[in-house]
């Protein structure tokens, strides 16, 4: 089950290389490229990133294991972060994931069984005077309520 | 022209981001000015005298940062925007990139004429990709105008901007752990010294400032450094982006003179507590600085003064606690946020941090016992001031600060 | 130079050195973990903290610069606590494995504990669960919870012998280290691991549960396995009055020589050190019908030769030689069987050559060729015809010869010949065939000096002591070149290894600028 890039990811990775002196630079955009083509970070992409940077798969993995934005398994179409962190806590963030568990019938890190949600809890996204807030895939969405969760996730198809 | 709005005068505008925007307000006149009529010497002079304290948290003057990097040499300087922005409770830069993405590129290219600096690195948070992405826009545009690129003004200064981003690490907004982060590997903060001016990016010599320290250089350059010092305070110059989040009517971004008093911040601007709520404590910059409680928070909001009171100014960001938050439950979150983030290099902060959290989570489950709190402010006095980085501080700092200034409340949630 | 003074004592320091450096120059013990001569400071495991007056914080004693004036404290009571403070983060969550741990009794946790801890344990949570038994490669084994992430081995692994099995992974209090999608440590270095972990995070297999550390004695050696002479350290034991142990030497561990091999060993010098204790030749073999001990051997043997000599028949004395035997004895063997009588074959017989690497390995696995070449042997290997044809007496040094050639040729030649003495440390199948077999020892049984293939000149004391009546082929030499009588006051001052030595330094350049 290789992970191969195409061409045009080919260039887009030149192109990044291209910015830093050392190409072992490029290694967090890259993973990010790779995260998009592939859709996760398996050690198969992990060998074609390090492949491309002249790293090694043990120095790739390094990083990947370091931050958290790496998923290393397959995630469901829709990632759902919610912020759990204080200002969102203050402001009702724990009933919230309370009812996207019940909503989505899964545990945060889990992902639904038709494969299109996956759950999250994340540290502070930076939105704090939009408390509570949640980003689904990079889209932030803030002062949140249930009424609110609910129409974004009905409107996400 | 001569606004106290410095910073925000476009937030919340729509197309206020672009540069023929930009442009219509004296947009990179300040560049133009640096760059055709000033030397080094005279911008270097000028950010000093404004007494521009860097804004990301720690509070160092930017012009004594700059003036650390050494001149003769043949290695190739490099300027870090650090735009991590990860201090819970911080969100102001996003503001700035989101909105006046070119008054952070026009400080970007008047610091690098000033240090003599051709590649700039935007360091983003993983998370703001939307924002990444209205910068490189923004980029693309000033190269395409001749703001970027080679031979800016026909001055013969040439500079090249480029965005990073991160991907998930609070760590990484400490500069020397971004520095590891920006050249591919994991975010482990470096020993100081050597110091990033000397030995930083890629072993070369290196300044890393904030996003609002570089958003105010334009302005310092456009005014004059007289204008912007007397903004604010003596020492401490110009006007700072105070986030305020937590249980105020109006959370948001507020533009205000340094030194503001930060009673009148929450209860004038951001419109006091929300509705049949007393205020129970404040954390005055962020996180990691020291919590106040309800009767501390008749201060001035600038570096100093915070300082000797005990806390910090920080990133500047405020959050407002009320008489329904349990202090348990706040210290279970701090204790969860730095485990979380912690890098795990260094012993006290790697098994400190984790270890208190179970404590912490113990007592939430109601199993306490008599001395946790006591034992929770002894590790983390392990902590302080023994770590590599100053991450262990900044979770030493709150966790002590909860646990001696609401020790009651705690104990009291003790088994028995 | 410059002047600083660490717990009240004045001391000169060079500029550029560390406060730990300068404190262990001045035996000044610093408690550490991540902190390794071989590697660039870390300063991760926060264990190296002194008070530095002047400065408001702990400052790191691996990582700070002396400076003139500097004033260092190792034990104020800040600097005591906060070691008891590192020391109890570090062993909160660690596994309390001491009773079956191979590191107990040379772990830096026990003995930090004892030094600087001797708290009361106050973690009352659960403890976090991990691997314990990971194989990395060869023969090495990795229990992630006793880990102290001092990250010796990543650095290893990077820094020296640049392959990078091993790498840091996840973050916070999940950090670990481990090797990565199933490629091991396979190369000729991997032993070194073991050593350099300070807790029994990586232990070797090669050693694991054989054992304690507290019943070994460790002897100072050097490495015969191949040219480059590494430093070594023999850790035997001395057996119990109860019963014996199938073996003396239960480990070697590589001992620090900047000039030669820094602080490494290979696999093959660490693991290699079966012979030292299996197949050994203990007793002398005496002619048939004899009752001989070592004076009887001697003279019997100087008899033999006589009778040639007196003859003018020393062309018919042959001698196999090895580039295995030290300095000293190199040196003697050629003033006694070239000088002074000028026998007929003298050839070497060694063990054949092997692959080198790039870091200390050596193709060449005699370890003293550089020495007989410098003391002036034409290295010449064994000619049977040659000796066969014309040899009266044949005296063979180490246990080579047998497979020189094969069996047949060699028993045809051993037919031929009169009269024939084995000098050996081991037992082998020419035992049978020789008139005489005589018990030698190895490196780690003697006194002597070697060459190695740098020409550094390294000198030894026994590690160990000989088996059964095992004697070392100088005192040998040196007991033969007085018997013979031929120029009786030049050996008799040859009563020990220096006053070969010195006596080569007189007649050798080599020597006398080379010698240690």
């Amino acid at each position: 089950m290789s992970a191969e890039f195409s061409e045009q990811t080919k260039k887009t990775i030149a192109e990044i290389v291209a910015r830093y002196p050392e190409k072992e630079a490029a290694l967090l955009p890259v993973l990010h490229v790779a995260q998009k083509e592939f859709g996760h970070i398996s050690p198969e992409a992990e060998k074609t990133v390090a492949a491309a940077l002249d790293l090694s798969p043990v120095q790739v993995h390094e990083v990947v294991s370091f931050y958290t934005m790496y998923n290393r398994r397959e995630m469901g179409k829709y990632h759902i972060q919610v912020c759990a962190n204080l200002s969102c806590s203050l402001m009702g963030a724990g009933s919230l994931i309370e009812y996207l568990g019940e909503r989505l019938g899964i545990r945060p890190g889990e992902v639904t069984s038709d494969g299109k949600f996956t759950f999250s809890l994340v540290q502070c996204l930076g939105a704090c005077e939009l408390a509570p807030c949640m980003m689904v895939n990079f889209d932030y969405h803030g002062r949140l309520d249930k009424d609110k969760v609910d129409q974004i996730l009905d409107n996400l198809d | 022209m001569n606004d106290d709005k410095v910073l925000s005068r476009f937030f919340h505008q729509e197309g206020a981001h672009t540069l023929s925007a930009y442009l219509k307000h004296e947009g990179y006149q300040g560049a133009e000015k640096a760059l055709k009529e000033m030397t080094r010497e005279d911008i270097l002079g000028q950010v000093k005298a404004a007494n521009l304290r860097g804004r990301g948290g720690a509070g160092f003057p930017a012009g004594v940062k700059w003036g650390f990097v050494p001149q003769e040499g043949d290695k190739p300087k490099y300027l870090c925007v650090n735009a991590d922005e990860g201090e819970p409770g911080t969100f102001k830069d996003r503001y700035i990139m989101t909105f006046a993405p070119h008054l952070l590129l026009e400080g970007i290219v008047i610091t690098c004429f000033c240090v003599g600096i051709h590649t700039a690195y935007i360091y983003i948070r993983g998370e703001y990709e939307h924002v990444a992405r209205r910068l490189e826009d923004a980029i693309a545009e000033a190269r395409a105008h001749g703001y970027l690129g080679e031979n800016i003004f026909e001055s013969g200064f040439g500079l090249e901007v480029h965005v990073h981003r991160g991907a998930g690490a609070y760590i990484c907004g400490e500069e020397t752990a971004l520095l590891e982060s920006l050249e591919g590997k994991r975010g482990n903060p470096r020993l100081k010294p050597p110091f990033p001016a000397s030995i930083g990016l890629f072993q070369c010599p290196t300044v890393i400032n904030n996003v609002e320290t570089i958003a105010n250089i334009p302005h310092i350059i456009h005014q004059g450094a007289d204008w912007f010092c007397g903004l604010g305070l003596p020492k401490d110059g110009g006007t700072r982006l105070f986030g305020v989040s937590g249980k105020v009517k109006k959370p948001g971004v507020y533009e205000l003179p340094v030194g503001t008093n930060l009673k009148e911040l929450i209860f004038t601007h951001a419109g006091g507590m929300l509705e049949g709520r007393t205020l129970k404590a404040v954390i005055p910059g962020g996180m990691s600085a020291p919590i106040l409680t309800a009767d501390e928070i008749d201060i001035a909001m600038d570096c100093d003064a915070l300082v000797e009171a005990g806390s910090m100014l920080g990133s500047g960001a405020v959050i407002v606690l009320d008489d329904e938050a349990s202090m348990l439950e706040v210290l279970r979150i701090v204790t969860d946020f730095y485990s979380h983030e912690s890098c795990g290099q260094c012993t006290p902060c790697r098994v400190g941090n984790p270890w208190i959290r179970k404590m912490v989570h113990r007592m939430a489950q109601g199993k306490g016992r008599p001395d946790d709190v006591e034992n929770i402010g002894r590790l983390a006095s392990n902590i302080l001031g023994k770590t590599l980085c100053p991450l262990g501080d900044a979770a030493a700092m709150p966790i002590l600060s909860i646990t001696k200034k609401f020790k009651e409340e705690l104990e009291a949630s003790l088994a028995g | 130079m410059v002047k600083i003074k660490i717990n009240d004592k004045e001391l000169q320091a060079t500029e550029g050195m560390t406060v730990f450096q300068a404190a262990q120059e001045a035996d000044i013990p610093i408690p550490h973990f991540c902190y390794h001569p071989a590697f660039i400071p870390e300063g991760t495991c926060r264990m190296c903290l002194v008070e530095i007056e002047g400065m408001p914080k702990l400052e790191l004693a691996c990582s700070t610069q002396v400076r003139e004036g500097m004033k260092i404290s190792t034990h104020s009571d800040r600097v005591k606590e906060a070691r008891r403070g590192v020391l109890e983060f570090l062993l909160a969550e660690h596994p309390l494995d001491c009773p079956i741990c191979d590191q107990a009794g040379e772990c830096k946790l026990q003995d930090y504990y004892e030094e600087y801890g001797l708290y009361e344990n106050r973690f009352v949570e659960t403890k976090d669960k991990h691997e314990k038994k990971i194989g990395l490669g060869k023969t090495l084994i990795h229990d992630q919870e006793r880990c102290v992430l001092c990250r010796r081995c990543v650095r290893f692994l990077r820094e020296i012998t640049k392959t990078g099995e091993m790498g840091v992974f996840e973050r916070g209090g999940h950090t670990e280290v481990n090797i990565y999608l199933g490629r091991t440590i396979d190369h000729n270095y991997s032993g070194n691991l073991a050593q350099i972990c300070p807790v029994g995070a990586i232990t070797d297999r090669d050693f694991r549960f054989k054992t304690r550390s507290w019943f070994l004695e460790e002897g100072k050696s050097v490495c015969q396995l191949c040219s480059r002479g590494c430093a070594i350290s023999v850790d035997s034991h001395r057996g119990f009055s109860r019963f014996e142990l199938p073996q003396r030497v239960y480990r070697i561990r590589a001992r620090h020589n900047p000039h030669v091999n820094g602080d490494w060993i290979c696999d093959i010098g660490r693991y290699g050190y079966a012979y030292l204790d299996a197949d050994r030749c203990r007793a002398i073999k005496p002619p048939s019908g004899q009752e001989f001990g070592w004076d009887e051997s001697i003279v019997w043997l100087k008899d033999k030769i006589r009778r040639l000599k007196d003859r003018d028949q020393t062309e018919r004395i042959g001698v196999v030689l090895n580039s295995g035997l030290t300095n000293e004895e190199l040196f003697l063997a050629k003033k006694i069987f070239r000088d002074d009588l000028g026998a007929g074959q003298v050839f070497f017989s060694d063990p054949p050559s092997g692959e080198g690497d790039d870091l200390l390995l050596t193709a060449e696995r005699s370890p003293n060729r550089r020495g007989a070449e410098e003391i002036g042997w034409d290295i010449k290997p064994v000619d049977l015809e040659a000796l066969s044809r014309n040899a009266g007496l044949l005296i063979i040094f180490g246990p080579y010869f047998e497979s020189s050639h094969d069996r047949s040729g060699i028993s045809s030649c051993l037919e031929a010949i009169e009269t024939k003495v084995l000098l050996t440390p081991t037992s082998g199948v020419l035992d049978e065939m020789m008139d005489m077999v005589l018990p030698t020892v190895y490196w780690a049984e003697k006194a002597g000096s070697s060459t190695n293939i740098d020409g550094i000149v390294q000198s030894f004391q026994p590690a160990l002591p000989p088996l059964g009546e095992g004697r070392a082929e100088w005192r040998l030499l040196s007991d033969l070149g007085r018997e013979l009588d031929l120029n009786y006051r030049y050996y008799q001052s040859f009563s020990s290894p220096e006053n070969i030595f010195r006596a080569m330094t007189g007649e050798i350049p080599f020597f006398e600028k080379n010698g240690e």
